[in-house]
């Protein structure tokens, strides 16, 4: 009659707190962008809060439809009762995931970490059979990765190997160091938003440091493999954590892989060191907007004739400092920009790219899509990688990181000496 | 319109459905009158624990082999009704092992099957106990729905020609010389009086027994003790959690569902109606329970109720009466010289059935019928059909997408058709009916964001019989709300009501002087 004492696995413990506090005013339900466009996502209050009261610990999950959390966590940035929502989402669907056996398509898209660098020594041969239509129906049908998603293409050079061979930069730097976050998109998929990045830190006189560094750990955490997520997270706070330590400041350029780094290290993993490292994390935006505000930096800008849209990722409205991006952009003279006036772009990382999901990306995407289209711009910016290649693939347009747009129009320093 | 049976069964709590349902099985025409709906006595204001006998092992060997047996009946016809959980009885440091050693002998004795966990076994099984606990005891126990128990007893008589009137009160006896012969009732809500002859009636009014034999000028040795119980938001525990200790108050945490029910206070009190709960009541079920689970203290709670058992002195009265201590089947022909009615009283939720069987014996007995009873190998008709949280949610994730269903009750996931089908038996009378057939309203929200749903339902309902008043309802409805949850009002749940009181007096524009306005309103109206 006895069960056997079997170990829980962490993501299976859910204190009972998290569902009492909420006090059911369904504010969440207004604002979740998954629930808005599919019914078979009951939405946050019922699938986080309410559906935990039907949870035991004993029995296996039965509730399949929280794989389509996209974990954007608008709920919880609405939440008056601090439910954290998104978080029981996450662990109610690594249990889900944990007890069904994952496929063998998330381990894949999960780490992509693990064969990025390669791919980009391939690149030549990578992304011409990454656009194969015989190859993307293989994927389909055997890894279930949507053939309608365009897949990212790989750099030939890395970032990181691209910063270790550029000439070192000559001193003058008056505002000292910053250490660099790229993240692995920046590294082997997107390298100009990391050049942008250094190019601005290093006009506006500082230092950048490139310490070693891995995966932040969400596409692993995005399909609840807690232990992968964690690991990534203890070898980049143990490679982060000396640095600032020693007084210098981190930056990130992509919001997610900072919302991971800032906020899930500590409340979602609790990684030792992670609060510390916290306090001296920041977004690339946000860092150099206290600089300008503090009147340390006086960034200079040429005129563009410009009309952009910028949009505002989840991930960015829930780590609660504003729109520093939008700020900074507003120093630029003659770049009409606009803050498109939606929600979520509808990707949720890795999601968006899971056959069974596309659709639910889509429909929130499109929304987004028409509110971009009603700005009518030449040309989008957004911080998160994941909101770049959504948006690129629903309108056409250019998309970039708001540092590329700043670098571009930087007034060259003057030649001196 | 007057009617004319077999037996007439006054009450309709798990006792007077379970004799409904035993004479129906046995082909006795018989009519079941209920004051109120069938839960709204001791057997919808009890703990909901499904004993395994254990926790009378030590003083009550007998009640505890009755339990043993009922439970094995129980979870063969009614495993719907039932949660297997288990039990774990708790030894804490200041309990020591003394009562330990005699209690795990006297459930050997009474066949109740033991298991002796060390403190890491007991807690690898249930994280949430105090870390400091010295051992605990694994037991059978388990959870049991009251709810469900007695209405699917009534449909099962139903459907086999027993007739039932619910809010329909037994007021006076018809009487034919020294006997009686059958009731005089009144129907509460249509506000009619009828009667029922028959050849015998049988008193099943738990704690309001005396009340009925007053009116033959009748009463037994009873005495009354109230019961306080709280319950959680969430279900704290995967088993039934007891001190393994004697018997005494705040010593129990039953699983139920989603939530967990902490018990009981023991109260002697007067009046059969004292279903309030004090506030140091509660303060002490919080206090005591979180020696046993600490988490407790910060726990959020949803409501209180209380239940009054009816304690019935079997010291006074002779042995032969007494068929088991834990309840008495009394004649009163035998006793009082009064033929035709017969008392059946105390026992528990657990030994409904077998108490059922026994009064349905005894009037075979008498009425020279040879007739056996088959309540305990005839299952209930639900049997079978998924309840347990699994299959709810289960249940809500097919529900949701194909027919964009509407929850009615978000907290307990109750979808509408639920309450249409309820509805549609054409046996709901009541606001409250409705509630003690499905889950709604059982939740965290106590009802307060979903029995206005419900309303324009009702309102049909009640329009039929020309008489609808939508407020007077809800009023009612959270008048009683109010009782049950002003308690346990702090933390999260003291914010959920502002919420709820704000969407009450600012949306609905409800409160008492308003109400009463509209209601002279309407009837200048009419
Ligand atoms: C606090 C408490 C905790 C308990 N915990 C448990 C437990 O965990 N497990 C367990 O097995 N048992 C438990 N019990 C015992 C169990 O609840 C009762 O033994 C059982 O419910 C009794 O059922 P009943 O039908 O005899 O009485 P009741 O359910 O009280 O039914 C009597 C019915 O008679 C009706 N009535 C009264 N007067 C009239 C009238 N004039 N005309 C018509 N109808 C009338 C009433 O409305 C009522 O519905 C507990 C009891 C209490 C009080
Ligand atoms: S995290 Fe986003 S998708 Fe998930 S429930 Fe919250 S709002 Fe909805
Ligand atoms: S916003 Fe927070 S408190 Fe309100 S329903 Fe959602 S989880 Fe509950």
């Amino acid at each position: 009659m006895i069960n056997k004492c079997e170990k829980i696995p962490d993501e299976a413990r859910m204190p009972p707190r998290f569902a009492d506090a909420c006090v059911r005013c369904a504010n969440c339900m207004a604002v979740c962008p998954v629930s808005r466009v599919t019914p078979t996502f009951p939405g946050p209050k019922q699938a986080g809060p309410g559906a935990q009261r039907f949870r035991l610990p004993s029995e296996a999950s039965v509730d399949d439809w929280i794989t389509l959390c996209t974990g954007c966590k608008l709920c919880d940035t609405v939440c008056p009762s601090g439910v954290p929502i998104s978080r029981m989402n996450l662990l109610a669907k690594a249990k889900y995931l944990r007890e069904q056996g994952r496929k063998p398509r998330d381990w894949v898209l999960a780490r992509s970490d693990l064969y990025g660098e390669s791919a980009s020594r391939l690149a030549t041969v990578v992304n011409p059979l990454m656009k194969n239509t015989v190859i993307r129906k293989i994927l389909d049908s055997v890894l279930e990765i949507d053939a309608r998603r365009e897949l990212p293409s790989y750099e030939r050079q890395t970032f990181h190997r691209w910063f270790r061979a550029r000439p070192v930069a000559a001193g003058g730097f008056t505002q000292g160091r910053v250490a660099y976050f790229h993240g692995c998109f920046v590294d082997t998929n997107e390298t100009d938003v990391g050049k942008a990045v250094v190019a601005l830190l290093e006009s506006q006189g500082l230092e950048v440091a490139l310490p070693p560094q891995n995966c932040c750990g969400l596409p692993r955490l995005g399909i609840g493999d807690f232990r992968g997520a964690r690991e990534m997270g203890a070898r980049n706070i143990a490679s982060l954590l000396p640095v600032v330590r020693d007084g210098v400041d981190v930056v990130f350029s992509s919001t997610s892989c900072g919302m991971m780094l800032r906020h899930d290290y500590s409340q979602i993993l609790g990684l030792a060191g992670a609060e510390e490292l916290a306090e001296h994390l920041f977004d690339v935006s946000e860092y150099l907007l206290s600089l300008y505000d503090d009147k340390k930096i006086t960034p200079a800008f040429l005129p563009v004739k410009v009309k952009a849209a910028y949009f505002a990722p989840c991930h960015l409205r829930a780590m609660n400092i504003g729109l520093p991006a939008l700020e900074l952009l507003g120093l630029v003279p003659g770049l009409d920009v606009q803050s498109v006036d939606a929600d979520c772009c509808g990707l949720g990382g890795l999601y968006g790219f899971k056959k069974e999901n596309c659709a639910v990306a889509e429909a929130i995407g499109g929304d987004l899509a028409k509110a971009v289209a009603r700005i009518k711009p030449d040309i989008v910016i957004t911080d998160c990688e994941g909101c770049r290649m959504q948006i690129r693939h629903l309108t056409g347009l250019k998309v970039v990181h708001p540092v590329q747009l700043l670098r571009d129009s930087l007034k060259p320093l003057p030649v001196t000496g | 319109m007057d009617y004319k049976t077999e037996v007439v069964i006054i009450g309709g709590g798990a006792t007077g459905a379970g004799i409904a349902r035993d004479l129906a099985l046995r082909g006795i025409p018989s009519i079941l009158v209920e004051r109120g709906d069938f839960t709204s006595g001791a057997s919808g204001r009890n703990q909901g624990l499904l004993h395994s006998g254990a926790r009378y092992a030590v003083y009550d060997p007998e009640a505890a082999r009755e339990c043993v047996a009922e439970n094995r009946i129980l979870r063969h016809i009614a495993p719907h009704c039932i949660e297997p959980t288990g039990g774990l009885f708790v030894s804490l440091p200041e309990d020591g092992f003394e009562f330990r050693g005699e209690f795990i002998r006297a459930c050997e004795n009474a066949g109740i099957e033991t298991v002796s966990l060390s403190p890491r076994e007991a807690l690898a099984l249930e994280p949430g106990i105090n870390p400091l606990l010295i051992g605990a005891v694994q037991v059978p126990d388990g959870a049991i729905d009251p709810f469900t128990l007695v209405v699917e007893n009534i449909r099962d008589a139903e459907s086999r020609g027993a007739v039932v009137f619910t809010h329909t009160e037994a007021t006076g006896f018809l009487r034919d010389g020294d006997g009686v012969a059958g009731v005089v009732v009144r129907d509460l809500l249509e506000k009619k009086e009828f009667t029922i002859s028959a050849s015998w009636v049988i008193n099943a009014a738990g704690a309001w027994a005396n009340r009925i034999l007053a009116l033959a000028g009748l009463s037994i040795p009873m005495s009354l003790s109230k019961g306080s119980m709280l319950i959680t938001n969430t279900r704290l525990s995967q088993r039934v959690l007891n001190r393994c200790r004697p018997p005494a108050s705040g010593d129990i945490i039953v699983p139920n569902s989603t939530v967990s029910i902490l018990g009981t206070t023991s109260l002697r009190v007067d009046a059969v109606e004292s279903f309030e709960v004090l506030p140091e009541e509660a303060a002490f079920l919080v206090y005591e329970l979180s020696l046993l689970v600490p988490e407790i203290k910060s726990e959020r709670f949803i409501r209180a109720y209380a239940g009054v058992r009816p304690l019935i002195r079997s010291g006074e009265t002779d042995d032969d009466r007494s068929l088991s201590r834990g309840f008495s089947l009394i004649d009163h022909q035998k006793e009082n010289g009064i033929s035709g009615l017969v008392t059946i009283a105390g026992g528990k939720l657990i030994t409904c059935r077998l108490m059922a069987e026994k009064t349905v014996d005894f009037l075979c007995e008498k009425m020279g019928l040879r007739a056996p009873c088959t309540t305990a190998e005839q299952r209930l008709p639900g049997a079978g059909i998924g309840r347990s949280l699994q299959d709810r949610l289960l249940h809500m994730r097919r529900e949701i997408p194909a027919a964009r269903q509407e929850i009615l009750c978000d907290c307990e996931l109750v979808p509408r058709d639920e309450v249409e089908a309820v509805l549609k038996e054409g046996k709901v009378r009541e606001l409250r009916d409705i509630l003690h057939r499905t889950r709604i309203a059982k939740g965290t929200c106590q009802g307060g964001f979903c029995v206005y749903r419900l309303l324009g339902m009702l309102n049909e309902l009640r329009r039929e019989r020309n008489r609808g008043d939508s407020n007077e309802i809800l009023m009612d409805f959270l008048e009683e709300r109010w009782r049950g949850i002003r308690p346990i009002l702090w933390g999260t749940a003291l914010k959920e009501e502002e919420l709820i009181e704000s969407i009450y007096k600012g949306l609905f524009n409800l409160s008492g002087e308003l109400s009463g306005g509209q209601e002279a309103g309407e009837r200048g109206r009419r």
